[in-house]
């Protein structure tokens, strides 16, 4: 079971929503940007990926479909709907929340 | 929003589950774009193309797992879940067909018999009467302190109808059967003369032409008539000119002036026989006769529809007033009555409300006992699979996915017996309905409908629920190391198991004791009715009704013709005793007379004689098997020429007349009598009463039919044989043929007949209830059997040593029994104590029992702990069976 372990649970959640909040992406263009932004720190494992984009789906928060891509292939791509775009918020106050209350444990 | 992403999940669900195939072919296209992307990048990067292919699988992991943890995403939706359990549950249930055969075949006979009476409650008690606003409908009665339900005066109920604001309209009714003769046999049609507006009140409007008006009610406008659609079509071949044509009803000619629709139902009538229902044929117009002054007479039913928004205590508190009003215009005549205004509804369905109550909570006993059964046999099936429970909790099903599982498994179980239930419902109403009391309401109305199929689906659910949630729970609660270590036998859990299944089989016990005291007392009070001497001899005794038209024969015409009927009855071979009376035993005849004095007696204040009435011609008495206790019956000198003569039931000696001598003692109607109006008692014979669970006889008395100061209205024949009753109906026949052919003998049927329509409803009540209580002592038998078979096994080593150490054969049996009859003990004590609470439901449905009987509660505790004993006797033989070497290596 390839459990996102380096990253905090229903973290990988709030990355993906946050990466297809501008514009959809399918998911390797997904797990792409997210290693780059990081600048490689966070790699996202397809096994992890996945299952991921599976569930956000089946719970509504994004929508997926078929295009595509500037290379000319078919790829899904994934993009917020509007209760996904609800949700991206309520995650990111929350982790506001959570880094700043672990900076304030780490920095005392 | 949220209403679009509910669509969004649903579209998607439903999509994972119904189009699996796509939604897979979509996964594995998207994981080979990623792999083709990676592959694209490790080219670009400068692998060779072997390498970079290897790299990018490498990277991408397990392709399956990815799949399946995909899957398991989607699968987040319970509906697949569902589905996987169901089949499971399927799988395992049809691997054993032993446990389930018993436990659907416990749920199918359960739940179908609440499915069956239910159906009986939906139709009586729940479905609206059949009138359009039914519930502003109400009966308007006179009540005493001796009647509480009395027909109204005629000029009473018209001021009433006068005066009142309550009621949008009132009607009244008075039973008149019309003989209808012309072309065919003559026959007479059960029927009800009605004031204009009857069907009005009954927002009923003929099918064709029209109702009564207020002319009708004069006297001499009476010549018109409805007629019920059966009747139109059968006697009339549905004649579209009916309307306005001439028909010969009691020898007079009638004008139809309308016919009702199909289905119409006349709202009923206590008195007389309740004629409920389809089976009246012939309505026509009540006219106001006599002195409105004169109001002494009640025979009127009375029915109105409130206003909207007025309640029947309104319209009752309105009535108060009325009568009170009339009461001082009418000194004397509404002295000790009181007007009660009841809800149609509550007329028609009350008497059998508490009858279908109480079945309906014996069936629910039923249920509750086969749910206790349900959860017993999975309880032990849960203990059989602990160990398959044990792995799978090790494998990593959570609690709460052990608890679905198995919740699955049960509702499953209770869906199939709900299946098998209808079946059984179906078959079963229709059994009901053919045992259903004579006269019962609304009879036909009990249909098996959506309402049955909802109400079985609703049971059926909360069964499982129900039997099913103990165990499931039991089973996610087993400890895992010991299951698996004890190799499926863990000790600890498995007491638990049997302390709970003990609960439930104490609870069964107590349960099956209700029901089975509740039969008991049933059977006792049946057994009371059936022996209590009825007064009557009913035995080889057939009883008709005759009507002779009052335009064909004048008083003294009658009397003449019903002694020669007699007389010629009376010379056939075969029939022993033949007479003519006003009303039969038992048929709701209750015509009262009251306000008559007693020579020289003064009644005190607020006392009113008062008295059944009834004629009877010489032969009556003799035909009917009514004793003489003193003086004699009538004969035939006793006619006009003499003084008028009278007889009187003991009862009414015995009140009157308490010192023994009421023989000669004389009465009369007269305020102000000559010496003719006085009525000598010549004969005192034995009581009768109204119906064989009435608690004591009305004092009753009967006039000579050829003396009496009524009319003689339809007449019962009574005819005596020596064998079949039902072998004298033609000599009957014949011998009125011969005096009038144009007279249609009714209702001929044997007295036995009526007698036991009488006790058809206790009857009917004791034969569901003794199957309900039958049906519970078997599975609380069978719920014994299980536990004690359990504990037997669980205890297999304890026994072999016990028996290696030199205990006895019986020894072991006495230990089996101990622990069976103990649960029994203690379910018994549990019942009888519940029966005791719950005696005074059936308290009103009883003759002659008390709630308490001793002699109930002992057999029923016998009863029950013999079946107790004897289901637990075969585990007890099975224990002493037990061969200790083998016991002993066996752990």
């Amino acid at each position: 079971m390839s459990k996102p372990s380096n990253l905090i649970q229903g973290t990988l959640d709030l990355l993906i929503l946050r990466t297809i909040q501008l514009e959809p992406k399918h998911g390797w263009a997904i797990a792409k940007r997210i290693e780059q932004v990081s600048e490689d720190v966070l790699q996202v494992t397809q096994g992890a990926l996945y299952p991921a984009l599976h569930r956000l789906e089946q719970q509504g928060w994004v929508r997926a479909s078929w295009h595509k891509t500037e290379t000319g292939r078919e790829a899904k791509f994934y993009a917020l709907t509007r209760a996904g775009r609800a949700q991206l918020e309520k995650e990111l106050a929350q982790w506001e929340r959570l880094s700043r209350a672990v900076g304030l444990v780490i920095v005392q | 929003m949220k209403l679009r992403r509910g669509w969004d999940i649903a579209r998607l669900r439903l999509r994972s589950l119904a189009r699996r195939q796509r939604v897979e072919e979509d996964l594995n296209k998207e994981l080979r774009f990623h792999l083709d992307q990676q592959l694209a990048e490790n080219l670009a990067a400068g692998m060779p193309p072997d390498e970079a292919r290897r790299a990018a699988l490498r990277r991408l992991g397990g392709v399956t797992q990815i799949q399946e943890e995909c899957r398991d995403m989607r699968r987040a939706d319970h509906i697949e879940t569902s589905w996987r359990d169901l089949r499971y549950a399927l799988r395992s249930l049809h691997k054993s067909p032993g446990f389930t055969a018993v436990i659907l075949l416990t749920l199918a006979l359960s739940i179908g018999a609440n499915s069956a009476i239910f159906s009986v409650i939906d139709g009586v008690l729940l479905r609206p009467l059949p009138y359009p606003n039914a519930d502003r409908i109400v009966r308007v009665f006179f009540h005493s302190a001796t009647y509480p339900r009395f027909p109204l005066n005629p000029f009473d109920f018209r001021d009433f109808r006068a005066r009142n604001r309550s009621f949008e309209s009132l009607a009244g009714f008075t039973r008149g059967d019309l003989q209808l003769s012309g072309s065919g046999q003559p026959e007479r049609f059960t029927g009800f003369q009605v004031t204009a507006g009857f069907f009005q009140v009954l927002g009923l409007h003929p099918a064709r032409g029209r109702e009564f008006t207020a002319n009708n009610e004069i006297p001499g406008n009476q010549q018109q008539v409805v007629l019920s659609d059966r009747l139109w079509r059968y006697r009339f071949a549905s004649d579209p000119n009916i309307v306005g044509r001439k028909i010969t009803l009691d020898s007079q000619p009638f004008t139809v002036v309308g016919v009702m629709p199909p289905g119409t139902e006349h709202p009923g009538n206590e008195y007389n026989g309740v004629a409920h229902g389809k089976t009246v044929d012939i309505w026509w117009p009540f006219a106001f006769r006599g002195d409105p002054a004169h109001r002494g007479s009640h025979y009127l039913e009375a029915i109105g529809r409130l206003k909207k928004g007025v309640t029947s205590r309104q319209a009752q508190a309105e009535m108060n007033t009325l009568i009170a009003q009339l009461a001082r215009e009418h000194p004397g005549a509404l002295d000790g009555w009181q007007p009660l205004v009841i809800p149609l509804y509550q007329e028609i369905v009350g008497p059998s409300r508490r009858l279908l109550l109480v079945l309906l909570g014996a069936v629910g006993l039923v249920l509750l006992i086969a749910c206790a059964n349900a959860a017993n046999l999975l309880l032990a099936r849960a203990s059989a699979r602990q160990r398959e429970m044990a792995v799978r909790t090790a494998l990593g099903a959570g609690r709460a996915r052990l608890v679905r599982q198995m919740l699955t498994e049960s509702l499953l179980i209770a869906l199939l017996g709900g299946v098998c239930a209808v079946a059984i419902a179906v078959a079963g109403v229709r059994a009901l309905v053919a045992l259903l009391p004579a006269g019962f309401p609304r009879a036909d109305t009990i249909h098996v409908n959506a309402a049955v199929f909802g109400f079985t689906l609703l049971v059926a659910l909360a069964t499982g629920v129900l039997f099913g949630l103990a165990p499931a729970l039991q089973a996610a609660r087993s400890d895992v190391q010991n299951t698996l270590r004890a190799g499926g036998r863990g000790a600890g859990s498995n007491r638990g198991h049997l302390r709970l299944r003990s609960a439930l089989v104490v609870g069964e016990v107590s349960l099956a004791c209700l029901l089975l005291i509740g039969a008991g007392l049933m059977l006792r009070s049946f057994v009371n009715l059936l022996r209590a001497d009825p007064g009557f001899r009913a035995e080889h005794l057939l009883t008709a009704s005759l009507t002779l038209p009052d335009a064909a024969y004048k008083p003294l015409d009658a009397v003449r013709f019903y002694g020669r009927l007699t007389a010629n009855l009376d010379s056939v071979a075969g029939i022993r005793a033949a007479g003519v009376g006003s009303d039969l035993p038992w048929t709701g005849s209750d015509d009262n007379i009251s306000g008559w004095n007693i020579e020289g007696r003064k009644p005190a204040a607020n006392e009113e004689f008062h008295a059944r009435y009834h004629l009877a011609s010489p032969g009556y008495f003799r035909a009917m098997g009514i004793p003489l206790i003193e003086g004699r019956f009538f004969t035939e000198g006793d006619d006009m020429k003499v003084p008028l003569k009278l007889i009187v039931n003991r009862s009414m000696a015995r009140c009157y007349w308490p010192q023994g001598d009421a023989l000669g003692k004389r009465i009369t109607f007269e305020d102000h009598p000559k010496e003719t109006d006085w009525m000598t008692i010549v004969g005192i014979v034995g009581d009768v009463k109204d119906k064989p669970d009435s608690p004591a006889a009305e004092m009753a008395l009967w006039w000579p039919v050829a003396q009496s100061p009524v009319g003689l209205g339809a007449m019962a024949v009574v005819v005596r044989g020596r064998s079949d009753p039902a072998l004298l109906a033609n000599d009957l026949r014949q011998a009125v043929r011969q005096l009038d052919p144009t007279l249609a003998v009714a209702n001929i049927r044997p007295m036995d007949d009526i007698a036991d329509a009488n006790v058809s409803t206790p009857r009917f009540a004791l034969f569901l209830v003794a199957l309900f209580a039958g049906l519970a002592l078997a599975l609380a038998a069978i719920g014994i059997y299980g536990v004690i078979s359990y504990a037997v096994s669980q205890r297999t080593r304890e026994f072999g040593l016990r028996m290696a150490l030199g205990a006895q054969a019986g020894d072991v049996r006495r230990l089996v029994l101990r622990q069976g009859v103990k649960l029994a003990l203690l379910g018994v004590a549990l019942g009888l104590v519940g029966a005791l609470a719950l005696g005074r439901v059936l308290w009103s449905l009883l003759y002659q029992v008390r709630p308490a009987d001793p002699v109930t509660f002992t057999a029923v505790a016998a009863l029950a702990i013999a079946v107790a004993a004897l289901a637990c006797y075969l585990p007890a033989r099975r224990a002493t069976a037990v061969d200790p070497a083998n016991a002993l290596r066996a752990e």
